[in-house]
């Protein structure tokens, strides 16, 4: 199976501040590959640095194969198959244009009459359990769940292979992260996407992806597959963490 | 002593309409034991520590409500009710501890005006010694260094733990700690966690806890209410309330809570997640019944009509919820 992103040595440093020191990995095309790790690790620097939306000083990154290009053209092109969420749905939703006019957009960038595209979102609106009516509305007139809905939205309507979302439940209510989950989890499904999911929590991350990174300092600290990374964890780093979850034990067995 | 309010509820004015965001909220909590109180953002549990604290905002209207702190009561409906108790019998330990440190004066003086007001005879050595000891209790590095040190000088762990020391140093009957982890890594969650407890068994003062996250609260609380919409649905020991919840909201609430440890599907593209479906009522206008009646999954005719009473759970006096499936005939 090909890879849908490899990294070998990325290297980045913001002044004196190490933000990737030597991450090396890959992600296999078609899977959920999840990345944790305390704030401050590099997580966010990582997912950028794969948009290509940040260069590395030094380093590797190949997205389906290819090296990535530092170009506009090429930005634009990468924007067909890898799509990120990001973690304040607010940031990449203009705040003075309605949903409308940045779904709109997709089209443009796609080169799809409007009438096309617009007959997508409705299917993938309706998909994602959002009223057609929110397309008509300012960012900051929608609830926090549904910015992130949207954020999906405009993600899915590119088309892409790899979607990468950085911590995609994070203030959300337990009753209504898990309705997201189920829906990154339809999506990988039916659309074979590969999907790069970055979080601090570990429980989610456990039951979503196949494969796994802990960070720290910029460093991938241990990776592998989930269950042994989770299930026997080498690494004291990656112990100490997962020590640290506060867990619902069951009810006869505490104290 | 234990600590109890009764009754509490709290509008806030709109600009259409009045919101009201507590509707006779009662909570009991013992001395040197910690209760959690959990529920939904919106649910009203911020406010319930405002309302405490005297610390409402100015469109708000606390339109019942007392509290007895200390063997003294309070008429929670006067403005400024507790603040005899403020920095004394209370202290407040916000999600953001930038809310209780002051940007431009050093943590050691913060400390030492604590202890000032606490202790107005005290002499100035022994407040910088006493504060440097709490520095030093709440596991701070360095303690006599961060005495001189201004608040954006420290991590957010390292602030929140300052914050602690504040609190330690008032020894209050009752410390409220809003979302304290919330915005802190795991395992600084747990370390402030740990703290906490560690102040509370210092001083012996009861807490309240405010989280959505039920697994701190199985974790180090003792007790638990559930808040939704503004209404408590449950309370009683977090043993029992784990082991048999009485009302179908804290039973979705704990299913809805992911385990580290859940059993993993191998392929992981089946393990799927629970949702409580729906969203909160408009807090101006309360549905007649249940107020968890449009999300319930085990409701039934009466829910629609009959706002139900506090009922004991299994007849233990200590675990009550409101729901009309615990009625006896
Ligand atoms: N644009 C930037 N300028 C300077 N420092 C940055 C910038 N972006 C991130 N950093 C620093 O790089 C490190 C990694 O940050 P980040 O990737 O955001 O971590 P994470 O997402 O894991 O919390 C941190 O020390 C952060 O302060
Ligand atoms: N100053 C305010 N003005 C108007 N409504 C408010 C104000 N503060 C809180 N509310 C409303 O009161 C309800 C309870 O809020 P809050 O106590 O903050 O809940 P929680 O802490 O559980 O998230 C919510 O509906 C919220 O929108
Ligand atoms: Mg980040
Ligand atoms: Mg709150």
């Amino acid at each position: 199976m090909t890879d849908a992103i490899s990294i070998s040595n990325a290297q980045l440093r913001f002044g004196e501040t190490v933000a990737l020191d030597g991450v090396s990995l890959s992600i296999r095309r078609g899977t959920c590959f999840g990345i944790v790790g305390e704030s401050g690790s590099g997580k966010t620097t990582l997912m950028r640095a794969i948009l290509g939306l940040q260069r590395l000083d030094h380093g590797e990154i190949r997205i389906l194969c290819n090296p990535l290009v530092h170009s506009r053209a090429a930005l634009k092109q990468r924007a067909g198959f890898i799509q990120p969420i990001f973690q304040d749905p607010a940031a990449s939703l203009s705040p003075r244009s309605r949903i409308r006019t940045l779904m709109n957009e997709v089209g443009t960038v796609l080169r799809e009459p409007h009438a096309a595209t617009r007959e997508r979102l409705g299917v993938i609106l309706n998909r994602l359990g959002l009223p057609p009516g929110v397309i008509d509305k300012y960012p900051h007139e929608i609830s926090g769940g549904q910015a992130r809905r949207v954020a999906i939205a405009r993600a899915l309507l590119m088309k892409p292979s790899i979607l990468i979302a950085d911590e995609p439940t994070a203030g959300l209510d337990v009753s209504v992260q898990g309705d997201l989950l189920n829906l990154l989890q339809d999506i990988r499904r039916s659309d074979n996407i590969t999907l790069v999911v970055i979080s601090h929590n570990l429980a989610i991350v456990r039951l979503i992806a196949e494969n796994a990174v802990v960070m720290r300092a910029g460093k991938v600290v241990e990776g592998g597959e989930i269950g042994s990374l989770f299930g026997s964890p080498q690494e004291v780093y990656t112990r100490d963490l997962l020590a640290a979850w506060p867990s619902i034990r069951a009810a006869n067995t505490k104290r | 002593m234990a600590i109890s309010l009764r009754n509490l509820s709290v509008d806030y004015s709109l600009q259409q309409g009045t919101a009201h965001a507590l509707r006779g909220v009662s909570l009991e909590i013992q001395e040197g034991e910690m209760l959690g109180l959990v529920g939904e953002s919106g649910s009203g549990k911020s406010t319930v520590a405002l309302a405490l604290m005297g610390l409402l905002a100015n469109n708000a209207q606390v339109t019942s409500g007392t509290a007895t702190i200390e063997g003294k009561n309070f008429d929670l409906t006067k403005r400024n009710a507790t603040a005899a108790l403020r920095g004394r019998g209370m202290a407040m330990i916000f999600q953001d501890p930038m809310l209780s440190l002051n940007p431009v004066f050093t943590i050691g003086a913060q400390l030492c005006e604590v202890l000032r007001r606490r202790a107005p005879g005290s002499d100035r050595k022994t407040r910088v010694e006493m504060a440097q000891d709490a520095l030093a209790k709440v596991k701070l590095s360095n303690p006599a260094r961060r005495m001189n040190q201004y608040p954006h000088e420290l991590s957010g762990g390292m602030r929140q733990r300052v914050v602690i020391a504040m609190a330690l140093l008032s020894e209050p009957a009752l410390l409220i700690a809003d979302e304290p982890t919330t915005a802190l890594d795991v395992t600084v969650e747990a370390q402030i966690m740990r703290e906490i407890i560690g102040l509370r068994d210092r001083i012996g003062c009861a807490v309240l806890l405010i989280t959505h996250s039920l697994g701190l609260v199985t974790e180090y609380c003792d007790a638990i209410s559930v808040l939704y919409a503004g209404e408590k649905l449950e309370s009683g020991t977090v043993e029992e309330v784990q082991r048999q919840p009485g009302h179908p909201y804290t039973r979705m609430l704990f299913d809805c809570e992911v385990p580290i440890d859940r059993q993993r599907h191998a392929d992981a593209s089946e393990n799927r997640f629970t949702v409580i479906a729906g969203e909160l009522p408009d807090p101006r206008l309360r549905p007649p019944g249940c107020i968890f009646n449009s999300r319930c999954d085990v409701s039934f005719e009466d829910c629609t009509t009959i706002n139900p009473s506090d009922y004991p759970v299994r007849n233990d006096a200590g675990h009550s919820a409101r729901c009309l499936r615990l009625r006896t005939p």
